[in-house]
């Protein structure tokens, strides 16, 4: 970081609450070998306040920080061009991962980082070595960090290997004790209106604690590990499904820095269980990406299960048995209601009360659905299968070349890194192709200038989006779909699809249509995570306006077509087909299905899930999707599990 | 080149909610800019240079690319900072505060700076060529349809915005400067929204819809055709306004810092953002900061309920979650409750 700024920031002691954060970082710099912490909440809750204020923590270390804007050349090294121009020869010009060796790499918004130069950091990462082979440069030095990640989960998830890089998992939240909030405002307000002294009021207390943390970190080599410690951390990680084995080594890592901040000689249980809470929640197997917002209440059960551990008492064998049980009922506890965690604020319980109401299975109930709104809870995530509706963008670039330069054109996205042109150089990467000149201008004739640059240096830009295809659910939020507990199945359903979409980095949207309208609930956008709080709050009630949602939606796709048009679009109706109110006051089925025949003609990849009872089946759903050209399965087709095959099936034809 | 007349922002008709967040801004450039929500042709961009133009100039140190101010040296650029420690002394030069625009085909490169072609093909050197983001320092950067804009180039604008510094580590360039404006962004949210994480960036946000009433849209009428046919005379026009305005924005900049709160006003701030939802805490903060701004431009030396409340109209409507089948607009009367018990 600029010297100029470290002087400044907030300091990190003068952060309020946010405990769990503090102890993950203060154990990470006691021990890096825990290997770093990612830092997940919400905007707004001092998440890279606190990374920054290490600066001032830690004098001996660095704080690397990675930019968004950031191009390979400068992460990995390269050749330096100043030298190469006058001595005509070939040095290594170090990139920020020289700089991070022994120091902490620090990333924010890890998150939208582009996915280039996540690769690269996985790479380094994994082998702690950073090769480099580029530009005639063939260099290899150590690249050993503290990885610190901020990310707001709304902006979408990282990769799962990329998340197991991370030693640490910590959730932010906003805290709601007013007393609290108000020394929040009251220490920012000092702090803007006088830095210097603010900072200087923090450092007795920032002396106090770099001194601590020295000394545990003196202590660290000391401490001892039982083997029953080990045990139990390998024990805790297979519970938890984990992948691999550092899961159980961070744990061990990380319970022997909390043993020497606290200045303990030996590491006891209650320092792996309380180090779990870290290690885990982002490794764990079993929990799904739909929970990931839900980590701030599995962190509070774990509150309670090591609570009553401490009751049981030290006996090791009893201990694990208690363990597994508890580990066992917090399971089916999250994945039974994974709407529990949900911050839906204060008419959370309001709802769920409606919700319970509309749960009663009961025909009296089914005509009160109709008109009456309530808010259905979505039923279990299913187990989650890889539906790969990506690749089918990857197979078109990497399949026909003759179309990648034609798409190359659109000097838009973000410059990754450099390429060898084909053709003529359009969107020429200058420093690529300095880079590539440099060595060799002391045989060349530069008329006056340094730099003379030649046909064969040209280089052009690899520009890189973010994203793979575009889902866009449109949603039947009428009465009917409130019925015995359709939607519950409902959401089940799209949860699942949405859960994939996570992985996929696809973009979502999400149109509903109840009553006599169809709302935009969501528009195309990155994060599934909002998608899916859209999906919780989504009530039912009213009658069925399936032409008005159909049109928004195919108007949305379109639009988005236009200014996007490599974008691979998925439409995917979610509906029982009862259609009954009309845009222009003729039969709602036609209607629907007219303009169907329109979505089918814009070819946007149609796929209908009817959600109509079996046995009151009028399979207007089914005509629809054939007027889409649509592919068309049950609700109960996707609740086998039979997710893959479809979409396996929808990519192969395509 | 000569100066095109710009039109006084004292003659713009109505559109009072976004002038007041432009004037609070440009009082206290802390507030984190303003969002400006509405159709086309309400004013948007005139506004915007109208208060750039209206404002007193400020020092600048010369020949600074950063428009580096010369009394505080926690905010300089490298260059100056430099010089100041080594004792150099530094020239300096008045300013008006000027207007930077984005426009929506700008790449990121041109945003955050690049290296400097020309000096690296004759000189042989890496330079940084400094971008948008260098220009706007201490200035307005104004981004027309933001909602428009490549989400990774919002991205490094807001970052830059939050922290106050852009960091480059880019095509061979390795930089940081100082990156302090006030951000103004404009959309038009029929042409799609922004995502709520750069929604909670801009401080203030602002709904305008074309004035209602006939005869103000005939004045409006009225002067932009005086304007047009006589630019500088219409000016005069308005100059003691102008002056008279610019005389209280000066004023309140410099109460700012004296305004005074009670404890029960940052409890009251507290208990809206936490009975209306917010996420984190960027909202208390701004909230705080607006009332601090809107005290000080009504020359009170301690901000009153109203000021809070009137600072919440500006704060909260963009930061709230919006429900399905809910409409997104911010629930006044139970701000006003809260208000009401306070005052009892």
């Amino acid at each position: 970081m600029n010297l100029l700024f470290k002087k400044f920031v907030y300091p990190f002691s003068a952060v309020v609450g946010q405990k769990k954060l503090k102890t993950a970082v203060i154990l990470n710099l006691i021990n890096p070998s825990i290997g770093g912490v990612l830092i997940s909440g919400e905007k707004g809750t001092a998440k890279s306040t606190l990374v920054r204020g290490l600066v001032a923590l830690v004098p001996e270390l660095d704080i690397i920080e990675v930019p968004l804007n950031i191009t390979e050349d400068r992460l990995i090294g390269t050749i330096d061009i100043e030298k190469a121009i006058t001595t005509g020869k070939r040095y290594f010009e170090p990139g920020l991962l020289a700089k991070a060796h022994g120091n902490v790499l620090y990333v924010d918004e890890v998150n939208l980082l582009s996915d280039n130069i996540v690769n690269c950091l996985l790479d380094v990462c994994q082998s702690g070595v950073n090769k480099v082979e580029r530009e005639g440069i063939s260099y290899t030095h150590e690249a050993r960090f503290v990885l610190i990640g901020t990310m707001n989960p709304e902006e979408g998830m990282l990769s799962t290997q990329f998340l197991d890089r991370f030693g640490m998992y910590v959730k932010t939240e906003g805290c709601n004790d007013i007393s609290e909030r108000k020394e929040i405002l009251r220490r920012r307000m000092e702090y803007e209106t006088n830095p210097q002294r603010f900072i200087a009021r923090y450092e007795a207390e920032a002396k106090k604690l770099q001194h601590e943390i020295a000394i545990a970190a003196k202590l660290l080599e000391t401490i001892e590990v039982d083997d029953s410690i080990m045990r139990l951390a390998a024990d805790i990680a297979t519970q938890k499904n984990c992948a691999g084995h550092r899961a159980d080594i961070i744990m061990v890592e990380a319970a022997k820095a909390l043993a020497a901040w606290r200045q303990r000689k030996h590491v006891t249980i209650k320092d792996v269980i309380e180090v779990a809470e870290f290690v885990l929640p982002h490794r764990a197997r079993e929990m799904s990406n739909a929970e990931w917002g839900q980590t701030g209440r599995e962190e509070g059960d774990h509150e309670k299960n090591k609570n009553n551990r401490e009751e049981k008492g030290k006996a090791l064998p009893d201990e694990s048995d208690a363990k597994n049980e508890n580990y066992n009922s917090r399971q089916s506890k999250t994945t039974a209601c994974p709407e529990t965690g949900n911050s839906a604020g204060n008419t959370k319980k309001e709802e769920t009360s409606r919700a319970k109401n509309g749960r009663a299975d009961d025909t009296e109930q089914f005509l009160d659905n109709i008109n009456k709104d309530n808010v259905q809870q979505p039923e279990s995530i299913f187990k989650v299968i890889p539906i790969n509706v990506s690749p089918i963008d990857r197979i078109k670039r990497k399949g026909s070349g003759k179309r990648t330069s034609t798409k190359s054109e659109t000097p838009r996205g973000r410059y990754v890194r450099y390429r060898f042109p084909v053709d003529r150089p359009k969107d020429i990467a200058f420093d690529a192709t300095l880079r590539a000149a440099a060595p060799y201008q002391n045989t060349r004739d530069r008329r006056g200038n340094a730099v003379a640059i030649e046909k064969q240096d040209f280089r052009e830009k690899v520009r890189e989006k973010r994203v793979g295809n575009i889902i866009l659910f449109v949603v039947d939020a009428s009465g009917s779909m409130g019925a015995r507990e359709r939607m519950k199945v409902t959401k089940g359903a799209i949860l699942s699809l949405l859960n994939d979409a996570y992985q996929k980095r696809d973009m979502v949207g999400m149109v509903a249509f109840r009553k006599n309208k169809a709302e935009v609930l969501l528009n195309i956008t990155r994060s599934v995570d909002l998608a899916m709080k859209c999906l919780k709050d989504l009530p039912t009630g009213g009658r069925t306006p399936l032409s008005a949602g159909l049109l928004v939606g195919y108007e949305i796709l379109k639009a988005r077509k236009i200014k996007d048009p490599e974008m691979v679009p998925l439409f995917v109706l979610v509906s029982d087909g009862r259609a009954n109110v009309s845009l222009s006051g003729d039969d709602p089925v036609k209607e629907a299905k007219e303009i169907a025949a329109r979505i089918a003609a814009e070819k946007m990849n149609p796929l209908v899930i009817d959600t109509e009872d079996e046995f009151l089946s009028l399979g207007i759903a089914k005509e629809v999707a054939d007027a889409m050209g649509a592919r068309y399965y049950k609700i109960n087709d996707l609740k086998a599990g039979n997710i893959e095959h479809i979409v396996r099936e929808m990519s192969n034809s395509r | 080149m000569e100066k095109t007349a710009i039109y006084p922002f004292t003659a713009i008709v109505g559109q009072e909610p976004m002038k007041k967040a432009l004037i609070l801004n440009v009082i206290n450039p802390t507030l984190g800019g303003v969002l400006i929500r509405g159709e086309k042709g309400t004013a948007k961009s005139t506004a915007v240079r109208a208060v750039a133009d209206l404002l007193p100039e400020m020092d600048q140190i010369e020949g600074c690319i950063f428009s580096c101010d010369p009394e505080d040296k926690s905010k300089m650029c490298e260059v100056c900072l430099e010089k100041v420690e080594k004792g150099i002394k530094l020239k300096i030069v008045k300013k008006k505060m000027k207007v930077v625009e984005l426009p929506v085909s700008a790449t990121e490169d041109r945003v955050v700076g690049t290296l400097d072609i020309e000096h690296a093909i004759k000189k042989g050197e890496k330079k940084f060529e400094p971008g948008i983001l260098a220009r706007a320092n201490r200035n307005i950067l104004y981004v027309d349809e933001v909602n428009l804009l490549d989400d990774h180039v919002v991205d490094v604008i807001l970052d830059s915005a939050a922290m106050g510094v852009n960091t480059i580590e880019r095509e061979g360039v390795s930089y940081s400067h100082p990156a302090r404006f006030v951000l103004v962004g404009t959309m038009n949210p029929e042409e799609g929204d922004l995502r709520p994480q750069l929604l909670d960036r801009f401080g203030l946000v602002v709904d305008v819809t074309g004035e209602k009433k006939p005869e103000d849209r005939v004045e409006i009428i009225k002067r932009r055709l005086n304007f047009e046919t006589d630019p500088h005379g219409f000016g005069k026009n308005f100059e003691p306004l102008q002056r008279e305005l610019r005389q209280k924005i000066i004023e309140a900049r410099k109460r700012l810092s004296g305004v005074k709160y009670s404890d029960k006003i940052l409890e009251l701030i507290a208990k809206i953002c936490v009975t209306m939802g917010v996420d984190g805490h960027r909202a208390d903060i701004t909230m705080l900061k607006t009332a601090i701004t809107i005290a000080a431009f009504k020359k009170k030396n301690e901000i009153a309920p109203q000021d809070v409340i009137e600072a919440a109209h500006l704060v909260l409507p963009h930061r709230m979650r919006k429900k399905p089948f809910e409409k997104g607009v911010l629930d006044f009367s139970k701000v006003e409750e809260i208000a009401n018990e306070f005052a009892v």
